[in-house]
């Protein structure tokens, strides 16, 4: 009975000594985790796309197989490399075209003379003519606009994982982030590139076709870019209505109010296209 | 190209050009051992999957955030074990079940002999929701998969086809999606076929003859319209109430299904008109008389 004491109260003490040794592992863990949590910034933007990396593995496989099987060559592990580590660990809106160099030298973006499509505001539809006419490429019909067509990224300066609560808005927060600067760079490219013949989608229904009021090949804003282009000594026809871009891929015909533009434009040799 | 029986032209043009494509000395070690008439297992298989399941799950479907894409995948992956010959379509049970969800009301979209076309009209499910645009379609569209003969590891070189042996991978998969994608169909039914297929618009040995009609649940849908399309330009081998759509009206109407046939139906022409703009048949104003009214 006398030995039972000292005994019991070594237990006690034992029990308390662990439970004091899981409360501070416990506490240093949620420490741990809350900082992890408020480690991002918080940005005005949606964050990035939930499974980016897997996505972008699979779009580059898809269109690499399926899409365009000439490229089958490509290495796609080392496409989605290449792409992360363009962002990943960097200031979110430090984006520089240098930051994307790596890739773009892993992806050749070439589309053979007379097939380019570029648009403005007609995003539907000029993906649905070139979903028809499968020879015509739109921006997002190349390897690098397929990947990254509506998908969202960004990093944190010193962090290896991606930010999926908020990324920079263009105009709110910066607009030097890395999905703007990808996608200027990438535009540039496809337009240096673009031969032959280019079409280009614009929609006559809204007020600002190309940045000014315009409803028609006559209107104020397509003579806009007919002067960027012809000051650049590409010759520009423009057609209203032209029956190849359209009409409404749902079967409706336009009224005489509403009317899709579309213009074509013609490089003479030794002439660069002009981007837009 | 396979486009008999149940072997349905899933993987057309793109497919083709993969073919004709293939190394020279992948293809000739790939004939001396090929035992199969159907394309080998597409190379990085697993990304692809749980990509597309991925991307359906966060881009083109957020509501749909509860399916967990690697279990998805580890039960799709149970039929990767099995001989090439003896899958059945219950051995996907489980992939159905961990990624069937609902179909909007009055989307679903039913075909035969016209994929590509489908799949522009569809607008990736915005439109209408085809098979391949629902997530257990959408994951194995255009892609092949099976075992080898006698060794474990996927077979790259060949899989069977229905010319070879009835339960392959590929068309079990096809066939268990195919039943359950009758079954989640509710409101108004739509059927769209090829007019210019040479061997009959209906396929009466098909899928959507063997495995999606069987599955239509009568109380759930209204009404089946189907849409007769022929090649701008092409031949006119069958229309409504003739041939093989005569077969299928009346079968149809056994079932005690109300039901409506069109020939080529506009919204669908005018898209088939994107490329042949100059043809006749194309110009709007044939369009305007029934348009205006």
């Amino acid at each position: 009975m006398a030995d039972s004491r000292p005994k019991k109260a070594k237990i006690c003490l034992c029990i308390f000594l662990c439970l004091l040794v899981v409360g501070v592992i416990a506490v240093v863990v949620g420490v741990r985790m809350w900082r992890h949590s408020s480690e991002h910034m918080k940005w005005n933007g949606t964050g990035s796309t939930a499974h980016f990396q897997e996505i972008v593995l699979e779009r580059c496989y898809n269109y690499t197989q399926l899409v365009q099987p000439e490229l089958r060559d490509r290495d796609c592990q080392k496409i989605r490399e290449a792409f992360r580590n363009a962002f990943i660990s960097k200031d979110p809106c430090s984006a520089t075209e240098e930051d994307y160099h790596p890739l773009m030298k892993l992806v050749n973006p070439t589309v053979p003379c007379d097939k380019t499509v570029f648009w403005s505001k007609t995003k539907e539809l000029a993906h649905q003519y070139t979903k028809v006419q499968r020879e015509l490429f739109t921006l997002e019909d190349t390897l690098l606009g397929y990947i990254a067509d509506d998908l969202n990224w960004c990093g944190d300066t010193g962090s290896y994982e991606m930010n999926y609560q908020s990324c920079p808005h263009w105009k709110k927060d910066c607009s030097n982030n890395f999905v703007s600067v990808f996608w200027d760079l990438v535009s540039k490219r496809f337009a240096e590139n673009a031969c032959g013949v280019v079409q280009v989608v614009l929609n006559g229904s809204i007020s600002n076709a190309f940045d000014r009021k315009s409803d028609s090949c006559s209107g104020s804003s397509i003579n806009d870019l007919k002067w960027i282009i012809m000051q650049r000594n590409i010759k520009f026809t423009c057609q209203d209505n032209y029956r190849d871009c359209g009409p409404f891929a749902d079967g409706r015909q336009p009224s005489p109010r509403e009317s899709m533009t579309s213009c074509c434009l013609t490089l003479r040799p030794n002439t660069s296209s002009g981007s837009f | 190209m396979e486009a008999r029986g149940y072997a349905r032209s899933r993987r057309p043009l793109p497919a083709l050009l993969l073919i004709l494509l293939l190394p020279p000395a992948a293809g000739a070690a790939g004939a001396a051992d090929a035992r199969w008439s159907g394309q080998g297992t597409i190379p990085h298989l697993q990304s692809i999957f749980l990509g597309r399941c991925a991307e359906y799950v966060a881009v083109l479907s957020p509501e749909l955030r509860d399916k967990n894409c690697t279990a998805i995948w580890e039960a799709f992956k149970l039929v990767l074990d099995k001989d090439p010959c003896s899958v059945l379509p219950s051995d996907y049970d489980l992939f159905i079940n961990l990624s069937r969800h609902s179909i909007p009301r009055d989307k679903s979209l039913f075909w035969e002999n016209n994929h590509l076309l489908v799949t522009s009209y569809a607008e990736n499910g915005r439109r209408f929701m085809p098979l391949c645009n629902v997530l257990y379609g959408m994951v194995g569209d255009f892609l092949s998969w099976c075992r080898q003969k006698n060794a474990s590891g996927l077979d790259y070189q060949s899989c069977p086809t229905s010319e070879d042996c009835e339960n392959n991978p590929v068309d079990s998969y096809w066939k268990s999606a195919s039943i359950q994608y009758a079954k989640d169909s509710s409101g108004v039914i739509y059927v769209m076929l090829n007019g210019s297929e040479p061997t009959g618009a209906y396929p009466v040995k098909g899928f959507f003859a063997d495995f999606e009609i069987p599955h239509l649940q009568k109380d759930k849908i209204t009404r089946i319209e189907i849409w007769v399309m022929h090649e701008i330009g092409g031949s006119n081998v069958e229309s409504c109430g003739e041939g093989s759509v005569k077969i299928l009206e009346e079968r149809l109407e056994k079932m005690g299904f109300q039901y409506s046939c069109i020939n080529d139906y506009k919204p669908v022409k005018l898209l088939k008109c994107v490329q042949h703009s100059t043809h006749p048949d194309c110009a709007l104003n044939s369009f305007a008389e029934h348009l205006c009214s």
